[in-house]
């Protein structure tokens, strides 16, 4: 059990800031540790998401996580994007800002997915510099995610817990940790997934994801679009003992319940924490 | 067997690998096609997929890349209904999908956020004049963009009553109104109108009305709003938020009516566009340039 580099604080649990909860959380004032905005969603708009997001960031912690940082890309870095955020992060006071270990586009296009890099030295040494530099110009650590993968590059030389541990360090930031992301490339890939929580630097860890998916049978997509399965809820409890206890937050963002719905699956977050921390005691 | 990793690494260097995922998963064409495009080719062979993606226990590399292939259109398609439900709702579900494969084709996004993705549709319709109502389409997804982008403009300020009130009566016929950021002024070859409306309700799209049509949209206390207009509202509009004084504008748009009517008409107009929040302000001075909007 460790904490973060960085303390931190652990926020307990939180959800995703979303357009059809806006009314409900308005108006009934939730008891929700923290939420976490989709970054991007809020950059270029003065109208209603960010006129919601002042109120809601006067009354509760956000966090910021964004689709578009593109870590891994050989584009070069936007700054005029990353300036943006900057200012976002300082109009809403978040705790911390994160991101994807992926890229998400080349020659000046954008997918808009979160694309897989080759574990390789050669991408560790450019993500790792990239990631230094937007988190000077950021002026803050930046919290990385690991991705939920469908497929694996022959020329990988490590495997991506291996590259996540020694981005993380190299280019000295911070890890979002998503649970429900492990469990998905686990199976996609047959690995253990223990073996994956088991290398990841816990002090580094500043955050937990967790999120329904959508198995297809032959791999698993991470919909973020139902419950948490009971699968992903024991590794949760095993990452809680191995790493220690981290602000958690529910994604759930496609066919999105009524918020009683989606908090309730989020306080079964600290059922779990709870539970570890007696057991710690 | 594991190759020598120096050798994979050379034979494939990271930018290498990122051009070539993206041509597969952009092309609009089955995995097949993706893999075997000039683009992909031009990157990685497409003999070469084995050496580059693993096999899983359950899928072969070109499924595995296929799931990201498919997941982009799917993507795209997302965004753009969002942004442009009433033209999705007159296509139909497999016409829009094949619109967006072509539209995206031709406008790929090149921005961090998705929300302006859609902002060529228009200028797309016009690049292909002889698509199937291409005419029709550009207006109604002119009056679309309008409505997203009001959805999304600065907040501003509002005019009131008691402001206009305050102008001294010398001070009247100079003046010049400025329009809220999300005002947006709109002319059109076609109605539009009927066809957001019967989107908003879930009825059926109505055939499209060659008709000279006029909207505004506007944006208050958060909401985004389409009024229909006359071609005499549309005309003391347009002068109005194009910066023409007060004075010269109403006396132009009384003109344009049966003389007894003209003026009380005009000042209906003009409380009813004041009290929707049309205007952030008032200014007592020389005037702006003018200039309008024509979808």
């Amino acid at each position: 059990m460790t904490r973060n580099l960085w303390h931190f604080k652990d926020l307990g649990t939180g959800v995703g800031l979303r357009a059809p909860h806006f009314g409900h959380i308005l108006g009934e004032k939730p008891e929700v540790g923290f939420f976490e905005i989709l970054t991007e969603n809020y950059l270029d708009t003065g109208g209603r998401p960010l006129y919601i997001l002042d109120q809601v960031a006067e009354r509760y912690p956000i966090v910021m996580h964004g689709v578009s940082m593109s870590v891994g890309s050989t584009d070069p870095l936007d700054f005029a994007y990353l300036a943006k955020v900057k200012a976002l992060a300082k109009r809403t006071k978040a705790q911390w800002v994160s991101d994807h270990v992926c890229w998400t586009g080349v020659v000046g296009r954008n997918t808009h997915d979160l694309l897989p890099l080759p574990y390789t030295e050669e991408a560790l040494r450019h993500t790792a510099d990239r990631v230094r530099i937007i988190q000077d110009v950021l002026e803050r650590p930046v919290a990385l995610e690991n991705p939920s993968t469908y497929l694996e590059f022959v020329p990988s030389s490590m495997t991506e817990w291996e590259f996540i541990a020694r981005l993380a360090s190299e280019a000295d930031c911070g890890l979002l940790f998503d649970v429900n992301n492990v469990y998905v490339s686990a199976f996609n890939h047959g690995f253990d997934p223990k073996t994956y929580i088991d290398a990841i630097p816990g002090e580094r860890v500043c955050h937990y994801h967790l999120a329904g998916h959508t198995h297809k049978g032959t791999h698993i997509l991470d919909t973020h679009s139902d419950y948490v399965v009971d699968p992903v809820w024991e590794l949760y409890g095993y990452t809680l003992r191995r790493i220690g206890s981290r602000a958690t937050l529910l994604e759930w963002d496609a066919d999105i319940p009524p918020f009683d719905v989606v908090h309730a699956e989020a306080l079964k977050a600290q059922v779990w924490r709870d539970k570890e921390v007696r057991r710690a005691a | 067997m594991r190759r020598d990793p120096n050798l994979r690494v050379e034979a494939f260097p990271l930018s290498t690998v990122q051009r070539w995922l993206q041509a597969v998963v952009v092309h609009p064409g089955e995995i097949l096609e993706a893999l075997a495009s000039s683009e992909a080719e031009r990157e990685v062979p497409s003999s070469d997929l084995a050496a580059l993606v693993k096999p899983s226990r359950s899928l072969t590399p070109e499924e595995r890349v296929d799931i990201y292939h498919g997941m982009y259109l799917l993507r795209m398609e997302e965004a753009l209904a969002s942004d442009y439900p009433a033209t999705k709702h007159f296509l139909g579900a497999q016409a829009f999908g094949e619109l967006v494969r072509d539209y995206v084709r031709r406008y790929p996004s090149r921005s961090y956020t998705l929300n302006r993705l859609g902002d060529h549709l228009p200028q797309f319709f016009l690049d292909e004049p002889g698509r199937r109502h291409a005419p029709f389409l550009h207006d109604l997804a002119s009056a679309e963009l309008a409505v997203s982008q009001a959805f999304d403009a600065e907040e501003s300020p509002k005019l009131t009553a008691e402001s206009l009130q305050a102008i001294p009566p010398q001070a009247w016929d100079s003046a010049t109104l400025q329009p809220t950021a999300a005002f947006r002024l709109l002319r059109s070859r076609y109605a539009v109108l009927p066809h957001l409306e019967s989107e908003k309700r879930g009825l059926p799209s109505p055939a499209p009305v060659r008709k000279a049509s006029f909207l505004v949209v506007y944006r208050r206390d958060f909401s985004v709003y389409q009024m229909g207009l006359t071609r005499g509202e549309f005309a003391l509009l347009d002068d109005l938020a194009g910066g023409v004084p007060l004075g010269q504008a109403v006396a132009r748009a009384a003109a344009r009516l049966k003389k007894a009517e003209g003026e009380k008409k005009v000042f209906a107009w003009f409380r009813t566009w004041v009290a929707e929040g049309m205007f952030a302000s008032v200014a007592c001075g020389p005037s702006r340039s003018k200039g309008s909007t024509s979808a």
